[in-house]
């Protein structure tokens, strides 16, 4: 019983983590706070169901198209919509509002798309789901797959902005923007870089989540909320923070849900965000 | 090598730099002296891309440096070490020192370039992982230094290096200085501190509330009495202010 909330927690919690890098990077690195985060995330999933319905594509190789695919989705938007509210923006408190104000309508314009294409119905693929044997623990083979490339996608990141030079740009970037452009760094793209990977991370955490869940096409802002949380528990920017706080909140849901009820998941995570919130508003390991 | 032509920066209606001209020879080390907010970091900050000047003329090598963004500056061989530092001061020693190495003319001898800087700051060897942010004043100077230094630039800005810190981490920093003038590269200093500064640099521009109001060889410059008096007696603002 235990064994099986931790192993099905650590699944639904490696996605979370995956979503809430996502998240953190847009915000710490192109200082866009986005609200439309979890119809992007949509996106991903709505698309990978597409490709697997219409085109008999398996889950994977989409997966290895739908990531370049976001990554340019969200080159784009950034070029479009954010890079005029960057350059008006003098101090760094206008853009967060103009940022949050902004991608609040992108919500909006994103789920009338996703509704208009595919309807409000709950979707859902079977693809792969018998079980595996875990540790003594049935859990279905979509779940591990979907473990496996959050996983990988998160740690490969995190490895490359702890060991790589484009990583250290990134970081320098996030941390203290004023002084990047005195080592030559464009401080304008790498924030688009870091908005566009962010993009690239939310329709891979979408498409992970499609291919064990059931979604619809309003559920966007439970996504985004739920990254929000992640991100503000793991401290705002801190990528360790946001991987250790995802895997917490996906055990807290599962346990939530086997131990007490699943219809509370939601109503715990928003008491945990509170109480973070309220009491550590600097993330559970931020320092000051 | 660098001419500035008749610059002006304003803040506003608050004109910081009054149409002023200098010019730097390569190889040369020139100071710019002046009292607190007589218009020196202006002039500094917008040959470093700082400072968006109201109008004038920055060539550096016949390119003019205004239609050039800031982050350009380094791949061209300018480094700007501004007031306050601009570290990284989230970022190690070491962390700080790479940054420095990124653009592409300073990558490929970057290794030799970071045993230079360890051997003209052994402090910073023996702290590369510290956290930038949580060394003293003078420490966190030579980071700045060794940072631009690390971009392998053909000329030095540096905006006063030595405010805010003790007498003898100034004293530190103008070794280190002598000893980077001493490889030959071409160094523009904005100074409060005077007599340690004439006492390195070729040729010297003096700045008084935005305007230029005299030039000449350190070594003339340090003989003038009233120069002596204006810049180099007790009339200088308190440092640090």
């Amino acid at each position: 019983m235990i064994l099986t909330t931790l192993i099905l927690g650590l699944v639904l919690g490696s996605t979370y983590a995956l979503l809430a890098l996502g998240l953190t990077l847009q915000y710490g690195i192109a200082r866009i706070m986005n609200l439309a985060y979890g119809e992007l995330t949509l996106v991903g999933a709505f698309v990978l169901v597409a490709v697997f319905q219409q085109l008999g594509l398996s889950p994977l190789i989409a997966m290895i198209l739908i990531a370049p695919a976001g990554y340019a989705l969200g080159w784009f938007l950034y070029q479009g919509m954010m890079r005029p509210l960057v350059k008006r923006s003098g101090a760094r408190g206008r853009l967060e509002v103009d940022s949050i104000l902004a991608t609040f309508g992108l919500l909006f314009l994103i789920q009338g798309i996703l509704l208009m294409l595919f309807g409000a119905n709950f979707t859902s693929i079977s693809y792969l789901d018998r079980g595996v044997n875990v540790l003594g623990v049935s859990v279905a083979l979509n779940r591990l797959i979907a473990f496996g490339i959050c996983v990988v996608a998160g740690g490969a990141l995190v490895l490359a902005l702890a060991k790589t030079r484009w990583g250290l740009i990134m970081r320098a970037v996030a941390l203290t923007p004023g002084s990047a452009p005195l080592v030559g760094i464009d401080v304008n793209k790498v924030a688009r870089q870091g908005f566009a990977l962010g993009t690239a991370l939310a329709v891979v955490a979408g498409a992970s989540i499609a291919m064990y869940q059931t979604f619809s096409a309003t559920d966007g802002v439970v996504f985004t909320m739920k990254a929000l949380v992640i991100v503000i528990m793991g401290g705002v920017g801190n990528v360790k923070g946001a991987l250790v706080a995802g895997i917490a909140l996906g055990l807290l849901e599962t346990f939530v849900a086997t131990a007490i009820d699943p219809g509370l998941t939601l109503a715990a995570t928003f008491a945990i965000f509170l109480v973070v919130l309220l009491w550590r508003p600097q993330g559970l390991f931020g320092a000051r | 090598m660098l001419e500035v032509e008749n610059l002006t920066v304003a803040y506003g209606k608050h004109i910081a730099l009054d149409n002023a001209s200098i010019s730097v020879q390569a190889g040369q080390m020139v100071a710019i002296l002046g009292a607190n907010g007589a218009g020196k970091s202006s002039l500094l900050g917008a040959i470093g891309g700082r400072a968006r000047p109201q109008s004038g003329v920055i060539r550096y090598n016949g390119q003019s440096l205004l239609d050039m963004p800031a982050h350009k500056l380094a791949e061209h061989g300018i480094a700007l070490v501004p007031e306050g530092r601009g570290i990284f001061p989230g970022l190690s020693v070491e962390e700080n020192l790479r940054l420095g190495a990124i653009p592409k003319r300073a990558r490929e001898g970057a290794t030799e370039t970071l045993a230079e800087v360890f051997n003209l700051f052994p402090k910073l060897a023996e702290r590369r992982g510290q956290i930038a942010g949580t060394m003293s004043g003078g420490e966190q100077q030579m980071v700045a230094i060794g940072r631009a230094l690390m971009s392998n630039p053909e000329i030095l800005l540096l905006d006063e290096p030595s405010l805010g810190l003790a007498p003898i981490v100034v004293k530190e920093v103008f070794s280190a200085l002598t000893r980077i003038r001493a490889k030959g590269l071409t160094i523009v200093i904005v100074e409060q501190n005077a007599r340690a500064t004439l006492a390195l640099a070729d040729y010297v521009y003096l700045v008084e509330v935005g305007r230029i109001t005299g030039s000449g060889p350190a070594e003339e410059i340090k003989s003038n009495p009233s120069v002596e008096r204006a810049f180099l007696g007790g009339a200088v603002a308190p440092v640090n202010a």
